[in-house]
């Protein structure tokens, strides 16, 4: 993660997490597997029982500890496994998109999609799809500071932005 | 502070308070430029309570947070009187909603306000110790200080939740004092301040709150006076398990808890823009849940507080909801 790892950005792998619902999601990854279908390996996978498990949070917190991409997979909406899961979380995920751009964190890093246990194929293009969005927007900045230095008085923060301050 | 609408308020807290456990309001604070809470419990004492530019504090959080009131209230079987102004209504909407308090056992006294004075703003503009007396008349606000008297417009003293008010009467009560107010602005206004961060680019976005969390000491103050942040000891910014919080004080735990706060909102949000006042940093953090007021009006067609019967929409579903 970009706090503490030393190594030139370039140099590191991408870190893209992976959340896939038990009953689809991780079936249709599972499917592609079997399948041998070639896919990137940036993405790691932790398996959540239904993307109604899904607090927004989670993506939150791996986007600001410096993930550089965040993928949340579920079944097809009004195929869940517990019927009405994943209609709570599109609502919720979509909101967390759209407010990922306010605080200043790119929302093209987070993503979410439906993928069935047997849509193997389909698995096998969104991580591709996902996995080459994130490597054209490189590795995440993180909110840390790392990109800017904080605005003390007499800084070269750009001057809009300390005028917006003031001014609200 | 002692108007007409204050005696009015008297006399109509009088009126019922043999009904009553308790009454929740303001009274003078320690100078004239400041008012603090009350609990009223016996009928001698309703002489106390105040009302008037200066009654900044969304009293509802009391109602939601120590959940004794309620209690005391069905044992007694009376009810809990609270002052509110019409922000401050639009919270104990959305408690009953949330089903934190019963209608029932509440005696809303509603004041249609027209703004509250942020003694910050007077501060930047006189010295703010010595004052004497705090009055409005139409509209310019005239301070007794040490120094003499001054007189400010209204306009330029209200907080930033007043000046985007779009509810200054109260939307639910059982008596009302004062007359009605017309709102200071129109819809379409409403998210000027938000449209200012969405104007800039996600850098200078990030930027800006890099600039302003930077100075968040992690207080939780915005959290304590928030109305709907009802889960005290086991709110997840200070939990061990789970543990979504370190003891750093680096950005990224200041991003995390923010975050938490305006999640855990989302939907419920009334923008009574307690958690601004409380800020002892002056972090403008009723920003943050504006937007994402503002995200789920666009988007699901809900604005929070408005209906005791509505469902937040976060915790509910449409089957037939398209494009997400």
């Amino acid at each position: 993660m970009t706090q503490t790892d030393s190594a030139p950005a370039e140099a590191r792998a991408l870190t893209i997490i992976g959340f896939l619902c038990n009953w689809c999601s991780y079936g249709g990854a599972d499917t592609a597997g079997v399948c041998r279908f070639k896919q990137p390996t940036d993405l790691r996978v932790i398996r959540v029982p239904c993307t109604g498990r899904m607090d927004p949070l989670f993506i939150a917190k791996a986007l600001i500890k410096g993930a550089d991409g965040v993928l949340v997979s579920g079944c097809h909406p009004k195929d869940c496994h517990y019927a009405v899961g994943n209609l709570y979380a599109r609502r919720r995920l979509e909101v967390l998109k759209r407010f990922l751009p306010f605080m200043g964190i790119d929302e093209r890093r987070f993503h979410y999609t439906w993928v069935s246990a047997s849509e193997g194929q389909r698995w096998q293009q969104v991580v591709t799809d996902f996995s080459e969005q994130i490597r054209k927007l490189g590795h995440n900045p993180g909110v840390d500071g790392a990109t800017r230095p904080y605005a003390g008085p007499g800084s070269s923060q750009p001057l809009k932005i300390i005028e917006l301050a003031r001014a609200l | 502070m002692k108007t007409s609408l204050t005696t009015e308020l008297h006399e109509k807290i009088r009126e019922v308070f043999t009904e009553l456990e308790l009454m929740i309001g303001w009274e003078a604070g320690f100078d004239a430029l400041h008012t603090t809470p009350v609990f009223i419990r016996s009928a001698d004492d309703v002489g106390r309570l105040t009302w008037g530019l200066l009654c900044a504090q969304n009293l509802t959080t009391y109602l939601g947070k120590d959940l004794t009131l309620m209690a005391a209230a069905r044992e007694s079987n009376k009810k809990i009187g609270i002052c509110v102004k019409g922000c401050d209504s639009r919270s104990i909407v959305g408690l009953i909603q949330d089903r934190l308090i019963e209608r029932d056992r509440l005696y809303i006294i509603g004041l249609p306000c027209q703004g509250v004075i942020d003694w910050k703003k007077v501060a930047a503009r006189m010295p703010i110790s010595g004052i004497s007396s705090v009055r409005i008349a139409g509209q310019e606000v005239i301070i007794e200080g040490a120094a003499g008297e001054r007189r400010f417009d209204l306009q330029e003293l209200l907080a930033r939740r007043c000046l985007r008010c779009l509810y200054p009467n109260p939307l639910i009560s059982d008596c009302v004092v004062g007359e009605t107010v017309a709102p200071r602005v129109k819809k379409q206004d409403v998210h000027q301040d938000v449209a200012k961060i969405e104007g800039l680019s996600l850098q200078d976005r990030l930027a800006f709150w890099q600039q302003e969390l930077d100075r968040c000491l992690r207080c939780y103050a915005c959290r304590n006076a928030c109305p709907f942040c009802i889960c005290q000891d086991r709110c997840i910014a200070e939990t061990r398990d789970p543990k979504w919080l370190s003891q750093y004080v680096k950005l990224p735990e200041k991003f995390l808890f923010h975050f938490i706060h305006a999640m855990h909102l989302a939907g419920r949000c009334t923008e009574c823009g307690e958690c601004e006042r409380v800020c002892p940093m002056d972090i403008p953090v009723t920003l943050i849940k504006e937007e994402l007021n503002k995200i789920t009006a666009e988007l699901l067609d809900y604005e929070a507080g408005l209906d005791v019967n509505a469902v937040p929409p976060l915790v509910t579903f449409n089957p037939s909801e398209t494009g997400l």
